[in-house]
C-alpha cells in the first residue's frame, strides 16, 4: 500500500517512543528515532524524511524551534506536533510555524495513523490518492468510496467511520479511541457508546448492499476491527 | 469626584469666605474714613465760623446748610446724623452742634454737611474692589486649574493604561514619562509591580503547562502500550475486556487531568478576555453540537427567549459554561424527557426532566459529586462551571421541583 515512507519521530520518553516505532513498522513505514533536539538535527542531515512527529518538550529545548528548520528547508517534509500541551495558543503557533498537525498527549496509535495518511496525502506524497482494501475504493479528498464500480452514498460521519477503519486495517480499534475520535472531528460532545453503535450498523448496512464480505468485526463487544 | 473638580470646589469655597469677610471689612473701615474725614471737615468749618464771628454778625453767617437759634445755656459741640428733605428726596446729612457766645447771648449753631456724595464714594470704591479681587480669584482658579492639569495628565493616563493593562497578554505595562516627582514614582512602582506580577504570572503558566506535559507523557505511555496489547493475536474475551477498561480509565484520567488544569487556568486568570457575547446566538450553537445525542435520547428543547442578552465574558469560558450545562441536561435526563433553556432581563433558565439527586443538593457544585448512577461523568463540570461564574459575580442557583434547575443570574 505504501511505497515505504521514512518518518523521523522526535520524541524524548524512550517507551512511547518504542511503541510508535513499532506500530510505525508494522504499518509500512520506516521509522527514526531522535529523543534530543540534537539528534534530530543530524538526522534531518543525514536523511530525507517524509513526515516528521516532533515532541514539543525534549530535554535541550523546545521543539517549535525545530518546525522553521525542517519546513524552512525542504518544504515537502510533512510535519505533525505531538504535544500534551493542548492550550490553543500553543497549537496556533505551531501551525501558525508551519506545522502540519497537531495531536495531543495521549493520543490512540490509530488515531496517528489515520492523520499521518491524511498529511501524507495532503502533501501528495502518495501518488495514487486512494485508499483500498479489496474491491472497497476510498477517495478521500473526494469523500466518495467506490466499491466494484458503484458509488455508495454515506453521510459525512459514516464515511469518516469507514476512513479511520481503512486506515488501520486489521487493527482492534476500542470504543473509546472511535468516540474520542468522533466527538473530536466534529466537535460533538458526549458521543456516547449508543451513538457509535447506530453509526457503525448504518455503514455496515450500506456497505453490505455492495459487498459480499462483511469487513467490519465486532470484537468482543470492547471494539472493531476492519479485517481484511 | 475629580481630584480637579475637588480642589478647585476647595479654591472657590475659601476665597468666597474670605472674600465676603473682606468686602464686610473693607465696607465698615472705608465707612469709618470718610465718617472721620466729614467730622474734621465739620470742626474745620466750625473754627472758621467762630474765627469770622470777630469781622461779622452771628446773622450774617447764617446759609443754607447753617442754621442759628438762641438757647440759654452753652452746650458742648457734638455730631449727629440728620435727614433734610430736598427736592423730595431724603438727603443724610452730618451735623455739627455747638454753642457760641456774642453781646452776651448764647446762640446755638448747626452746620450740615451732606453725605450723599461720600455715600456714593464708598460704593464705587466697593464695586471696584469687589470687581477686581473677582477679576484676580478668576484668573488665579483657572491658571491653577490648568496647570493641576497639566501636571496630572501623565496620572491619567496611567490609570487608563492599568485599567487596560492585562497580565496575559505579552506586552508589559509602559507608563509615561512624569515630571511630577510624586507621579514618576508612583509609575515607577506600578511598572515594577506589573512586572513582579506579570514573572510570577508566567511562572505559574509554565508550571501548569509543566505539570500537564508531565502527566499526559505517562498516560500516553499507558495508552500505546494497552491499544499495542490490544492488538495480540489470541486473545480471549475477559482479556479483551480487561484491555478496553484500561483504556477507558486512561482516557478518563486523562479528560480528568485536563479539566483540572482548566481549572487552575481560570483560578489564575488565565482566561480573561473581555468581548460581549449574545448568549441567544451562543445557546443555539452549542444546541447544535449536541444535536445527535438529543436525537438518540429523543429529548425535546423547549427555547423561550424574552430578550437578547449579552455578558461580557472570554468567550472560551461562556461556552464552558454553557456546553457543561447543557450537557448536564442531557446526561441527567429521561429518555423522551425534555430540556428548557429560557432567558430574561438578566438571567439564564436551564431546566430538564430527570431523577433527584442522590446526594445533597448543596454539594452539587463540589469537584467529584456525581449521581451513583452515572459513573460516566467526572463531575468536575459544574465545579468549572461555578467557578468562572464566582470570576465574573454572577450567582449560579440549583433547584429541584419535579425538574432540575440551574439558573445564572448575571448581575
Amino acid at each position: 500500500m505504501h511505497n515505504k515512507h521514512k518518518i523521523l519521530v522526535v520524541e524524548d520518553e524512550v517507551e512511547l517512543a518504542k511503541s510508535t516505532l513499532n506500530f510505525l513498522e508494522e504499518n509500512g513505514f520506516i521509522a527514526f528515532h531522535a529523543s534530543t533536539l540534537n539528534k534530530a538535527t543530524i538526522l534531518l542531515k543525514q536523511n530525507n524524511f517524509n513526515v516528521v512527529l516532533l515532541d514539543l518538550g525534549l530535554p535541550d529545548g523546545d521543539g517549535m524551534s525545530l518546525i522553521q528548520r525542517i519546513k524552512g528547508s525542504k518544504n515537502e517534509i510533512g510535519l505533525i506536533i505531538i504535544s500534551a500541551q493542548d492550550t490553543l495558543d500553543k497549537k496556533i503557533e505551531g501551525l501558525d510555524l508551519g506545522a502540519d498537525d497537531y495531536l495531543t498527549k495521549p493520543y490512540f496509535l490509530s488515531e496517528l495513523k489515520a492523520r499521518l495518511n491524511a498529511v501524507i496525502r495532503r502533501l501528495n506524497l502518495d501518488a495514487n490518492n486512494e485508499i483500498s482494501a479489496n474491491e472497497i475504493s476510498l477517495f478521500p479528498d473526494e469523500m466518495r468510496v467506490i466499491v466494484n464500480g458503484n458509488q455508495v452514498d454515506l453521510t459525512a460521519k459514516e464515511f469518516d467511520l469507514l476512513l479511520y477503519f481503512m486506515s488501520n486495517q486489521n487493527r482492534v480499534i476500542s470504543k473509546i479511541t472511535l468516540g474520542e475520535y468522533m466527538s473530536s472531528s466534529y466537535l460533538d460532545y458526549g458521543f456516547t457508546d449508543d451513538m457509535l453503535y447506530t453509526h457503525v450498523k448504518n455503514l455496515k448496512k450500506k456497505l453490505s448492499d455492495y459487498v459480499s464480505n462483511d469487513y467490519i468485526k465486532n470484537v468482543y463487544g470492547v471494539g472493531y476491527k476492519f479485517e481484511v | 469626584m475629580k481630584l480637579i473638580t475637588k480642589t478647585s470646589l476647595n479654591f472657590i469655597s475659601v476665597c468666597t469666605v474670605f472674600f465676603l469677610l473682606g468686602s464686610i471689612v473693607m465696607y465698615f473701615s472705608v465707612k469709618n474714613i470718610v465718617q472721620n474725614n466729614l467730622k474734621s471737615n465739620l470742626l474745620q468749618q466750625k473754627e472758621n465760623f467762630i474765627s469770622s464771628l470777630e469781622k461779622q454778625s452771628i446773622h450774617d453767617l447764617k446759609s443754607d446748610f447753617v442754621f442759628i437759634s438762641k438757647i440759654n445755656e452753652s452746650k458742648e459741640f457734638s455730631f449727629t446724623d440728620t435727614v433734610l428733605i430736598i427736592n423730595n428726596q431724603y438727603v443724610l446729612f452730618k451735623n455739627i452742634q455747638f454753642s457760641c457766645l456774642e453781646e452776651g447771648l448764647n446762640y446755638r449753631v448747626n452746620i450740615l454737611q451732606s453725605q450723599s456724595q461720600s455715600d456714593i464714594l464708598i460704593m464705587k470704591l466697593v464695586i471696584v474692589n469687589i470687581g477686581l479681587a473677582m477679576l484676580f480669584f478668576l484668573i488665579v482658579f483657572y491658571i491653577n486649574r490648568h496647570s493641576v492639569r497639566s501636571a496630572l495628565k501623565v496620572f491619567y493616563s496611567t490609570i487608563n493604561k492599568l485599567e487596560g493593562f492585562q497580565l496575559n497578554k505579552p506586552t508589559p505595562l509602559k507608563l509615561d514619562n512624569a515630571e511630577v516627582y510624586e507621579i514618576k514614582k508612583l509609575n515607577n512602582a506600578f511598572e515594577k509591580m506589573s512586572t513582579q506580577i506579570k514573572n510570577d504570572f508566567d511562572l505559574q503558566k509554565e508550571y501548569t503547562e509543566n505539570i500537564t506535559h508531565e502527566l499526559q507523557t505517562p498516560l500516553s505511555v499507558i495508552s500505546t502500550k494497552v491499544d499495542e496489547l490490544m492488538q495480540s493475536e489470541n486473545l480471549n474475551k475477559h482479556q479483551m475486556e480487561q484491555l478496553a477498561v484500561l483504556i477507558e480509565t486512561t482516557n478518563r484520567l486523562s479528560k480528568i487531568n485536563k479539566s483540572l488544569i482548566f481549572l487552575t487556568k481560570i483560578d489564575n486568570r488565565f482566561y480573561s478576555d473581555k468581548k460581549k457575547i449574545l448568549l441567544n446566538n451562543l445557546i443555539d450553537d452549542k444546541l447544535c453540537l449536541f444535536e445527535d445525542i438529543i436525537g438518540q435520547k429523543h429529548i425535546k428543547i423547549e427555547l423561550d427567549y424574552k430578550k437578547d442578552i449579552y455578558v461580557e465574558i472570554d468567550p472560551n469560558l461562556a461556552e464552558t459554561i454553557l456546553i457543561n450545562l447543557i450537557k448536564n441536561a442531557i446526561i441527567h435526563n429521561h429518555h423522551d424527557g425534555y430540556i428548557k433553556i429560557s432567558l430574561t432581563e438578566n438571567s439564564l433558565f436551564i431546566s430538564n426532566s430527570g431523577d433527584e439527586l442522590s446526594f445533597n443538593q448543596s454539594n452539587i457544585f463540589n469537584r467529584f459529586t456525581r449521581n451513583s448512577v452515572s459513573n460516566k461523568s467526572l463531575g468536575i463540570g459544574l465545579s468549572i462551571v461555578k467557578r468562572i461564574c464566582d470570576l465574573y459575580n454572577f450567582n449560579i442557583k440549583y433547584d429541584y421541583k419535579d425538574e432540575h434547575r440551574f439558573i445564572i443570574n448575571f448581575n
